[in-house]
Protein backbone atom coordinates (compact mmCIF):
# COMPACT_ATOMS: atom_id res chain seq x y z
CA UNK A 1 0.00 0.00 0.00
CA UNK A 2 1.37 3.33 -0.96
CA UNK A 3 1.12 5.65 2.02
CA UNK A 4 2.03 8.91 0.32
CA UNK A 5 -0.33 11.81 0.90
CA UNK A 6 -1.75 13.86 -1.96
CA UNK A 7 -0.04 17.06 -0.89
CA UNK A 8 -1.76 18.84 -3.76
CA UNK A 9 -4.66 19.66 -1.49
CA UNK A 10 -2.46 21.11 1.21
CA UNK A 11 -0.58 23.48 -0.99
CA UNK A 12 -2.96 23.89 -3.87
CA UNK A 13 -0.43 22.35 -6.24
CA UNK A 14 0.67 18.80 -6.79
CA UNK A 15 4.08 18.08 -5.33
CA UNK A 16 6.73 16.45 -7.46
CA UNK A 17 8.43 13.18 -6.44
CA UNK A 18 11.48 14.96 -5.02
CA UNK A 19 9.34 17.35 -2.97
CA UNK A 20 7.37 14.41 -1.60
CA UNK A 21 10.58 12.53 -0.81
CA UNK A 22 12.06 15.48 1.08
CA UNK A 23 8.85 16.10 2.98
CA UNK A 24 8.74 12.41 3.94
CA UNK A 25 12.34 12.64 5.14
CA UNK A 26 11.50 15.66 7.30
CA UNK A 27 8.49 13.90 8.75
CA UNK A 28 10.73 10.98 9.70
CA UNK A 29 13.47 13.16 11.17
CA UNK A 30 11.40 15.96 12.70
CA UNK A 31 13.77 18.63 11.36
CA UNK A 32 16.92 18.82 9.24
CA UNK A 33 19.29 21.08 7.38
CA UNK A 34 20.08 20.41 3.72
CA UNK A 35 23.51 19.07 4.72
CA UNK A 36 21.96 16.66 7.23
CA UNK A 37 19.57 15.36 4.59
CA UNK A 38 22.47 14.64 2.27
CA UNK A 39 24.80 13.24 4.90
CA UNK A 40 23.52 9.65 5.10
CA UNK A 41 23.38 9.28 1.30
CA UNK A 42 19.70 8.27 1.14
CA UNK A 43 19.18 11.33 -1.04
CA UNK A 44 21.75 11.34 -3.81
CA UNK A 45 21.29 14.77 -5.28
CA UNK A 46 23.26 17.99 -5.61
CA UNK A 47 23.24 20.29 -2.60
CA UNK A 48 21.75 23.14 -4.63
CA UNK A 49 18.94 20.91 -5.94
CA UNK A 50 17.89 19.93 -2.43
CA UNK A 51 18.29 23.52 -1.20
CA UNK A 52 16.10 24.87 -4.01
CA UNK A 53 13.45 22.21 -3.43
CA UNK A 54 13.38 22.89 0.32
CA UNK A 55 13.03 26.58 -0.39
CA UNK A 56 10.14 25.82 -2.73
CA UNK A 57 8.42 23.73 -0.05
CA UNK A 58 8.93 26.59 2.39
CA UNK A 59 7.37 29.06 -0.05
CA UNK A 60 4.45 26.67 -0.57
CA UNK A 61 3.82 26.89 3.16
CA UNK A 62 4.63 23.26 3.92
CA UNK A 63 7.82 23.92 5.87
CA UNK A 64 9.03 26.34 8.53
CA UNK A 65 12.67 27.27 8.89
CA UNK A 66 15.08 28.94 11.28
CA UNK A 67 18.57 30.21 10.58
CA UNK A 68 21.31 27.95 11.85
CA UNK A 69 24.74 29.38 11.14
CA UNK A 70 24.87 30.08 7.43
CA UNK A 71 22.13 27.57 6.58
CA UNK A 72 18.48 26.97 7.47
CA UNK A 73 17.00 24.24 9.59
CA UNK A 74 13.66 23.12 8.14
CA UNK A 75 10.62 21.77 10.03
CA UNK A 76 7.39 20.40 8.55
CA UNK A 77 4.51 22.75 9.38
CA UNK A 78 2.12 19.87 9.89
CA UNK A 79 2.56 16.33 11.05
CA UNK A 80 1.84 13.58 8.58
CA UNK A 81 -1.62 13.07 10.11
CA UNK A 82 -2.42 16.78 10.14
CA UNK A 83 -1.44 16.99 6.49
CA UNK A 84 -3.72 14.03 5.77
CA UNK A 85 -6.58 15.75 7.58
CA UNK A 86 -5.99 19.06 5.78
CA UNK A 87 -5.83 17.18 2.49
CA UNK A 88 -9.27 15.70 3.16
CA UNK A 89 -10.76 19.04 4.24
CA UNK A 90 -9.28 20.84 1.25
CA UNK A 91 -10.60 18.16 -1.05
CA UNK A 92 -14.11 18.53 0.37
CA UNK A 93 -13.88 22.30 0.15
CA UNK A 94 -12.93 22.04 -3.51
CA UNK A 95 -15.74 19.62 -4.16
CA UNK A 96 -18.24 21.99 -2.56
CA UNK A 97 -17.12 24.61 -5.04
CA UNK A 98 -17.47 22.27 -8.00
CA UNK A 99 -20.30 22.27 -10.51
CA UNK A 100 -22.24 19.41 -8.95
CA UNK A 101 -22.28 20.63 -5.36
CA UNK A 102 -26.07 20.24 -5.16
CA UNK A 103 -25.71 16.47 -5.24
CA UNK A 104 -22.24 16.00 -3.81
CA UNK A 105 -21.39 12.39 -4.56
CA UNK A 106 -19.44 10.45 -1.98
CA UNK A 107 -17.25 8.98 -4.65
CA UNK A 108 -15.82 12.43 -5.47
CA UNK A 109 -14.04 12.42 -2.15
CA UNK A 110 -11.73 9.77 -3.46
CA UNK A 111 -9.97 12.47 -5.48
CA UNK A 112 -8.10 13.29 -2.31
CA UNK A 113 -6.39 9.93 -2.23
CA UNK A 114 -3.27 8.63 -3.87
CA UNK A 115 -3.39 7.25 -7.37
CA UNK A 116 -1.80 3.97 -6.40
CA UNK A 117 -4.00 3.41 -3.41
CA UNK A 118 -5.30 -0.11 -3.73
CA UNK A 119 -7.80 0.48 -0.94
CA UNK A 120 -9.27 3.37 -2.86
CA UNK A 121 -9.63 1.19 -5.94
CA UNK A 122 -11.34 -1.46 -3.80
CA UNK A 123 -13.77 1.16 -2.49
CA UNK A 124 -14.47 2.39 -5.99
CA UNK A 125 -15.06 -1.15 -7.16
CA UNK A 126 -17.53 -1.66 -4.31
CA UNK A 127 -19.38 1.50 -5.36
CA UNK A 128 -19.56 0.26 -8.94
CA UNK A 129 -20.80 -3.15 -7.80
CA UNK A 130 -23.43 -1.53 -5.58
CA UNK A 131 -24.63 0.69 -8.43
CA UNK A 132 -24.76 -2.34 -10.71
CA UNK A 133 -26.91 -4.21 -8.22
CA UNK A 134 -29.23 -1.21 -7.89
CA UNK A 135 -29.51 -0.99 -11.64
CA UNK A 136 -30.28 -4.69 -11.93
CA UNK A 137 -32.98 -4.44 -9.27
CA UNK A 138 -34.50 -1.45 -11.04
CA UNK A 139 -34.51 -3.34 -14.33
CA UNK A 140 -36.16 -6.37 -12.74
CA UNK A 141 -38.91 -4.44 -10.94
CA UNK B 1 15.78 45.05 -49.42
CA UNK B 2 12.01 45.65 -49.68
CA UNK B 3 11.28 41.94 -49.36
CA UNK B 4 13.76 41.46 -46.52
CA UNK B 5 12.27 44.40 -44.63
CA UNK B 6 8.81 42.95 -45.16
CA UNK B 7 9.87 39.53 -43.85
CA UNK B 8 11.65 41.04 -40.81
CA UNK B 9 8.65 43.19 -39.91
CA UNK B 10 6.21 40.30 -40.37
CA UNK B 11 8.31 38.00 -38.16
CA UNK B 12 8.62 40.75 -35.54
CA UNK B 13 4.87 41.24 -35.47
CA UNK B 14 4.35 37.48 -35.20
CA UNK B 15 6.82 37.15 -32.33
CA UNK B 16 5.44 40.10 -30.43
CA UNK B 17 1.79 39.02 -30.84
CA UNK B 18 2.60 35.42 -29.95
CA UNK B 19 4.47 36.36 -26.77
CA UNK B 20 1.83 38.90 -25.70
CA UNK B 21 -1.12 36.57 -26.19
CA UNK B 22 0.73 33.57 -24.72
CA UNK B 23 1.57 35.53 -21.57
CA UNK B 24 -2.04 36.76 -21.32
CA UNK B 25 -3.44 33.25 -21.83
CA UNK B 26 -1.02 31.60 -19.41
CA UNK B 27 -1.91 34.10 -16.69
CA UNK B 28 -5.64 34.38 -17.21
CA UNK B 29 -7.09 31.03 -18.32
CA UNK B 30 -7.50 29.79 -14.74
CA UNK B 31 -9.90 32.60 -13.92
CA UNK B 32 -12.03 31.73 -16.92
CA UNK B 33 -11.83 28.01 -16.15
CA UNK B 34 -13.33 28.61 -12.73
CA UNK B 35 -16.70 28.86 -14.44
CA UNK B 36 -17.41 25.26 -13.53
CA UNK B 37 -20.87 24.95 -14.94
CA UNK B 38 -19.30 24.26 -18.33
CA UNK B 39 -19.94 20.66 -19.45
CA UNK B 40 -16.83 18.62 -20.43
CA UNK B 41 -17.55 18.83 -24.15
CA UNK B 42 -17.55 22.61 -24.10
CA UNK B 43 -14.78 22.80 -21.52
CA UNK B 44 -12.39 20.72 -23.67
CA UNK B 45 -13.12 22.83 -26.73
CA UNK B 46 -12.80 26.05 -24.78
CA UNK B 47 -9.49 25.07 -23.17
CA UNK B 48 -8.03 23.96 -26.47
CA UNK B 49 -9.21 27.19 -28.13
CA UNK B 50 -7.63 29.20 -25.31
CA UNK B 51 -4.41 27.22 -25.65
CA UNK B 52 -4.05 27.82 -29.38
CA UNK B 53 -5.36 31.39 -29.24
CA UNK B 54 -1.84 32.93 -29.24
CA UNK B 55 -0.81 30.93 -32.30
CA UNK B 56 -4.07 31.64 -34.13
CA UNK B 57 -4.02 35.35 -33.35
CA UNK B 58 -0.34 35.64 -34.33
CA UNK B 59 -0.95 33.93 -37.67
CA UNK B 60 -4.06 36.04 -38.29
CA UNK B 61 -2.34 39.32 -37.39
CA UNK B 62 0.68 38.49 -39.55
CA UNK B 63 -1.18 37.25 -42.61
CA UNK B 64 -4.24 39.49 -42.48
CA UNK B 65 -2.69 42.74 -41.25
CA UNK B 66 1.11 42.91 -41.25
CA UNK B 67 1.81 41.47 -44.70
CA UNK B 68 -1.04 43.31 -46.53
CA UNK B 69 -0.29 46.61 -44.79
CA UNK B 70 3.36 46.34 -45.80
CA UNK B 71 2.61 45.41 -49.42
CA UNK B 72 -0.12 48.04 -49.86
CA UNK B 73 1.23 50.97 -47.88
CA UNK B 74 5.02 50.70 -47.94
CA UNK B 75 6.65 52.69 -50.78
CA UNK B 76 8.87 50.42 -52.88
CA UNK B 77 11.35 52.92 -54.28
CA UNK B 78 12.99 54.01 -51.00
CA UNK B 79 16.41 52.80 -49.84
CA UNK B 80 15.22 52.45 -46.24
CA UNK B 81 17.15 49.89 -44.14
CA UNK B 82 15.63 47.01 -42.17
CA UNK B 83 16.31 48.54 -38.76
CA UNK B 84 17.85 47.00 -35.65
CA UNK B 85 14.59 46.21 -33.82
CA UNK B 86 13.04 44.15 -36.67
CA UNK B 87 16.31 42.21 -37.08
CA UNK B 88 16.47 41.38 -33.37
CA UNK B 89 12.77 40.50 -33.07
CA UNK B 90 12.80 38.39 -36.23
CA UNK B 91 15.84 36.51 -34.86
CA UNK B 92 13.78 35.78 -31.71
CA UNK B 93 10.92 34.66 -33.90
CA UNK B 94 13.11 32.31 -35.95
CA UNK B 95 14.47 30.82 -32.71
CA UNK B 96 10.91 30.35 -31.45
CA UNK B 97 9.94 28.64 -34.71
CA UNK B 98 12.98 26.35 -34.45
CA UNK B 99 12.15 25.35 -30.86
CA UNK B 100 8.47 24.76 -31.61
CA UNK B 101 9.08 22.74 -34.76
CA UNK B 102 11.78 20.67 -33.10
CA UNK B 103 9.38 19.82 -30.28
CA UNK B 104 6.65 18.82 -32.70
CA UNK B 105 9.02 16.82 -34.92
CA UNK B 106 10.51 15.05 -31.93
CA UNK B 107 7.04 14.17 -30.59
CA UNK B 108 5.96 12.78 -33.92
CA UNK B 109 9.12 10.77 -34.62
CA UNK B 110 9.17 9.44 -31.05
CA UNK B 111 5.56 8.33 -31.41
CA UNK B 112 6.25 6.68 -34.76
CA UNK B 113 9.19 4.81 -33.29
CA UNK B 114 7.15 3.54 -30.35
CA UNK B 115 4.30 2.50 -32.65
CA UNK B 116 6.71 0.59 -34.92
CA UNK B 117 8.16 -1.08 -31.85
CA UNK B 118 4.72 -2.02 -30.58
CA UNK B 119 3.59 -3.29 -33.98
CA UNK B 120 6.46 -5.75 -34.05
CA UNK B 121 4.98 -8.84 -32.50
CA UNK B 122 1.51 -7.29 -32.06
CA UNK B 123 -1.54 -9.34 -32.94
CA UNK B 124 -4.47 -7.86 -34.90
CA UNK B 125 -7.76 -7.58 -33.01
CA UNK B 126 -11.24 -6.90 -34.34
CA UNK B 127 -12.62 -4.63 -31.65
CA UNK B 128 -14.01 -1.72 -33.61
CA UNK B 129 -14.72 -0.83 -37.22
CA UNK B 130 -13.61 2.72 -36.56
CA UNK B 131 -10.00 2.02 -35.65
CA UNK B 132 -7.48 -0.79 -36.30
CA UNK B 133 -6.69 -2.54 -33.01
CA UNK B 134 -3.69 -4.55 -31.93
CA UNK B 135 -2.92 -6.74 -28.95
CA UNK B 136 0.37 -6.19 -27.15
CA UNK B 137 2.07 -8.78 -25.03
CA UNK B 138 2.31 -8.00 -21.30
CA UNK B 139 0.39 -5.49 -19.24
CA UNK B 140 1.59 -2.07 -20.40
CA UNK B 141 0.21 0.11 -21.87
CA UNK B 142 -3.29 -1.14 -21.03
CA UNK B 143 -5.26 0.72 -23.70
CA UNK B 144 -3.80 3.43 -25.89
CA UNK B 145 -4.75 5.25 -29.04
CA UNK B 146 -1.53 6.24 -30.76
CA UNK B 147 -0.67 7.93 -34.02
CA UNK B 148 -1.69 10.90 -36.06
CA UNK B 149 -2.73 10.16 -39.62
CA UNK B 150 -3.81 6.58 -39.04
CA UNK B 151 -4.36 6.20 -35.30
CA UNK B 152 -4.14 2.68 -33.98
CA UNK B 153 -5.54 1.22 -30.82
CA UNK B 154 -3.19 -0.87 -28.71
CA UNK B 155 -4.63 -3.15 -26.06
CA UNK B 156 -2.42 -5.07 -23.70
CA UNK B 157 -2.80 -8.74 -22.99
CA UNK B 158 -3.32 -7.78 -19.34
CA UNK B 159 -6.21 -5.44 -20.21
CA UNK B 160 -7.87 -8.12 -22.34
CA UNK B 161 -7.63 -10.61 -19.53
CA UNK B 162 -9.18 -8.40 -16.84
CA UNK B 163 -11.91 -6.58 -18.75
CA UNK B 164 -15.30 -8.14 -19.41
CA UNK B 165 -16.58 -7.90 -23.03
CA UNK B 166 -18.92 -5.02 -22.11
CA UNK B 167 -16.17 -3.15 -20.28
CA UNK B 168 -13.79 -3.60 -23.19
CA UNK B 169 -16.43 -2.37 -25.66
CA UNK B 170 -17.07 0.85 -23.79
CA UNK B 171 -13.33 1.38 -23.16
CA UNK B 172 -12.74 1.09 -26.91
CA UNK B 173 -15.60 3.55 -27.50
CA UNK B 174 -13.78 5.96 -25.21
CA UNK B 175 -10.65 5.76 -27.37
CA UNK B 176 -12.71 6.07 -30.55
CA UNK B 177 -14.23 9.24 -29.08
CA UNK B 178 -10.70 10.64 -28.77
CA UNK B 179 -10.06 9.71 -32.38
CA UNK B 180 -13.27 11.35 -33.65
CA UNK B 181 -12.26 14.73 -32.24
CA UNK B 182 -8.62 14.32 -33.32
CA UNK B 183 -7.20 14.58 -29.81
CA UNK B 184 -3.83 13.17 -30.88
CA UNK B 185 -3.53 15.86 -33.54
CA UNK B 186 -4.45 18.46 -30.94
CA UNK B 187 -1.70 17.14 -28.67
CA UNK B 188 0.78 17.66 -31.46
CA UNK B 189 -0.50 21.21 -31.99
CA UNK B 190 0.05 21.86 -28.28
CA UNK B 191 3.64 20.66 -28.65
CA UNK B 192 4.04 23.00 -31.60
CA UNK B 193 2.48 26.04 -29.91
CA UNK B 194 5.05 26.04 -27.13
CA UNK B 195 5.40 28.81 -24.59
CA UNK B 196 6.71 28.74 -21.00
CA UNK B 197 3.98 28.49 -18.36
CA UNK B 198 1.43 26.67 -20.54
CA UNK B 199 1.92 23.28 -18.83
CA UNK B 200 -1.05 23.64 -16.48
CA UNK B 201 -3.36 24.67 -19.30
CA UNK B 202 -2.20 21.64 -21.30
CA UNK B 203 -3.00 19.37 -18.35
CA UNK B 204 -6.39 21.00 -17.85
CA UNK B 205 -7.20 20.42 -21.52
CA UNK B 206 -6.09 16.80 -21.30
CA UNK B 207 -8.33 16.20 -18.31
CA UNK B 208 -11.27 17.87 -20.01
CA UNK B 209 -10.58 15.77 -23.13
CA UNK B 210 -10.70 12.61 -21.01
CA UNK B 211 -14.00 13.64 -19.43
CA UNK B 212 -15.41 14.46 -22.84
CA UNK B 213 -14.31 11.07 -24.25
CA UNK B 214 -15.95 9.39 -21.23
CA UNK B 215 -19.14 11.29 -21.91
CA UNK B 216 -19.09 10.51 -25.64
CA UNK B 217 -18.43 6.81 -25.00
CA UNK B 218 -21.32 6.35 -22.61
CA UNK B 219 -24.99 6.40 -23.54
CA UNK B 220 -26.58 4.62 -20.57
CA UNK B 221 -26.04 4.14 -16.84
CA UNK B 222 -24.96 0.57 -17.53
CA UNK B 223 -22.24 1.69 -19.94
CA UNK B 224 -21.13 4.34 -17.45
CA UNK B 225 -20.63 1.62 -14.83
CA UNK B 226 -18.81 -0.57 -17.34
CA UNK B 227 -16.41 2.24 -18.16
CA UNK B 228 -15.93 3.03 -14.46
CA UNK B 229 -15.15 -0.65 -13.80
CA UNK B 230 -12.72 -0.69 -16.73
CA UNK B 231 -10.92 2.37 -15.37
CA UNK B 232 -10.60 0.80 -11.93
CA UNK B 233 -9.35 -2.51 -13.29
CA UNK B 234 -6.82 -0.87 -15.59
CA UNK B 235 -5.63 1.39 -12.76
CA UNK B 236 -4.46 -1.76 -11.00
CA UNK B 237 -2.26 -2.70 -13.94
CA UNK B 238 1.45 -1.94 -13.67
CA UNK B 239 2.47 1.31 -15.34
CA UNK B 240 6.20 1.51 -15.62
CA UNK B 241 6.19 2.47 -19.28
CA UNK B 242 5.72 6.04 -20.46
CA UNK B 243 3.38 6.56 -23.38
CA UNK B 244 4.41 8.22 -26.64
CA UNK B 245 3.58 11.93 -26.88
CA UNK B 246 1.01 11.72 -29.66
CA UNK B 247 -1.26 9.24 -27.89
CA UNK B 248 -4.21 9.07 -25.52
CA UNK B 249 -4.11 6.34 -22.87
CA UNK B 250 -7.23 5.17 -21.06
CA UNK B 251 -5.57 5.33 -17.64
CA UNK B 252 -2.80 7.83 -17.05
CA UNK B 253 -3.01 9.51 -13.66
CA UNK B 254 -4.81 10.07 -10.37
CA UNK B 255 -7.51 11.94 -12.25
CA UNK B 256 -9.04 8.53 -12.90
CA UNK B 257 -10.81 8.78 -9.53
CA UNK B 258 -12.65 11.93 -10.61
CA UNK B 259 -13.66 10.22 -13.80
CA UNK B 260 -14.98 7.19 -11.94
CA UNK B 261 -16.88 9.55 -9.62
CA UNK B 262 -18.53 11.24 -12.56
CA UNK B 263 -19.37 7.93 -14.22
CA UNK B 264 -20.94 6.63 -11.02
CA UNK B 265 -23.21 9.65 -11.03
CA UNK B 266 -23.98 9.51 -14.73
CA UNK B 267 -27.47 10.67 -15.68
CA UNK B 268 -29.48 10.93 -18.88
CA UNK B 269 -29.07 14.70 -18.73
CA UNK B 270 -25.37 14.23 -19.53
CA UNK B 271 -26.40 13.43 -23.07
CA UNK B 272 -28.10 16.76 -23.57
CA UNK B 273 -25.22 19.21 -23.38
CA UNK B 274 -24.64 20.10 -27.01
CA UNK B 275 -23.10 23.06 -28.76
CA UNK B 276 -25.65 25.47 -30.09
CA UNK B 277 -24.51 25.92 -33.69
CA UNK B 278 -26.70 28.94 -34.58
CA UNK B 279 -25.31 30.99 -31.68
CA UNK B 280 -21.75 30.10 -32.74
CA UNK B 281 -22.46 31.12 -36.32
CA UNK B 282 -23.96 34.38 -35.09
CA UNK B 283 -20.85 35.16 -33.01
CA UNK B 284 -18.65 34.39 -36.01
CA UNK B 285 -20.70 36.63 -38.28
CA UNK B 286 -20.59 39.52 -35.79
CA UNK B 287 -16.81 39.14 -35.41
CA UNK B 288 -16.29 39.07 -39.17
CA UNK B 289 -18.48 42.19 -39.62
CA UNK B 290 -16.46 44.08 -37.01
CA UNK B 291 -13.20 43.05 -38.70
CA UNK B 292 -14.56 44.05 -42.14
CA UNK B 293 -15.56 47.52 -40.91
CA UNK B 294 -12.32 48.11 -39.02
CA UNK B 295 -9.97 46.53 -41.59
CA UNK B 296 -8.90 49.75 -43.37
CA UNK B 297 -7.98 51.67 -40.19
CA UNK B 298 -6.30 48.55 -38.79
CA UNK B 299 -4.04 48.31 -41.85
CA UNK B 300 -3.07 51.97 -41.42
CA UNK B 301 -2.31 51.45 -37.73
CA UNK B 302 -0.27 48.32 -38.43
CA UNK B 303 1.77 50.19 -41.00
CA UNK B 304 2.33 53.05 -38.59
CA UNK B 305 3.67 50.60 -35.98
CA UNK B 306 5.90 48.99 -38.62
CA UNK B 307 7.31 52.41 -39.54
CA UNK B 308 7.97 53.15 -35.89
CA UNK B 309 9.68 49.78 -35.51
CA UNK B 310 12.00 50.37 -38.47
CA UNK B 311 13.07 53.78 -37.18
Amino acid sequence: MNKSIPYAWVSGTLLGPLEQQLLDELWSRGSATVRELLRDQTIKLAYTTVMTTMDRLYKKGLLDRIEEGRAYRYFPRQTRDEARRIAAVESIRQLMGSDDSSSLPLSYLVEALSEHDERLLDELQKLVDRKRRELKKRDQS
Amino acid sequence: MFALRGIAISLSFFWFTYCLFSALTASSWQFLHRVRTIPPRVSATFLFAARILPLSVSIAVTLALTVPSFILLEPRGTDEGIGVAPIVFSAFCVTLFAVCFMRAIYAQTDTQEVISQWLRGARTLSLSEAVPAFQLAGTVPPLTLAGLRRPRLFVSEGALSVLSPDELTVAVKHEVAHMRVHDNFKKLILRLAWFPGMGELDKAWQRAAELRADQEAVSSAREALDLAAALIKLSRQPRNESLPTVSMGLVRDAFVTVRVGRLLNWEETDLRSRWKLPSLLLCGAVLLSIIAVAYGPLLQETHAIAEWLVR
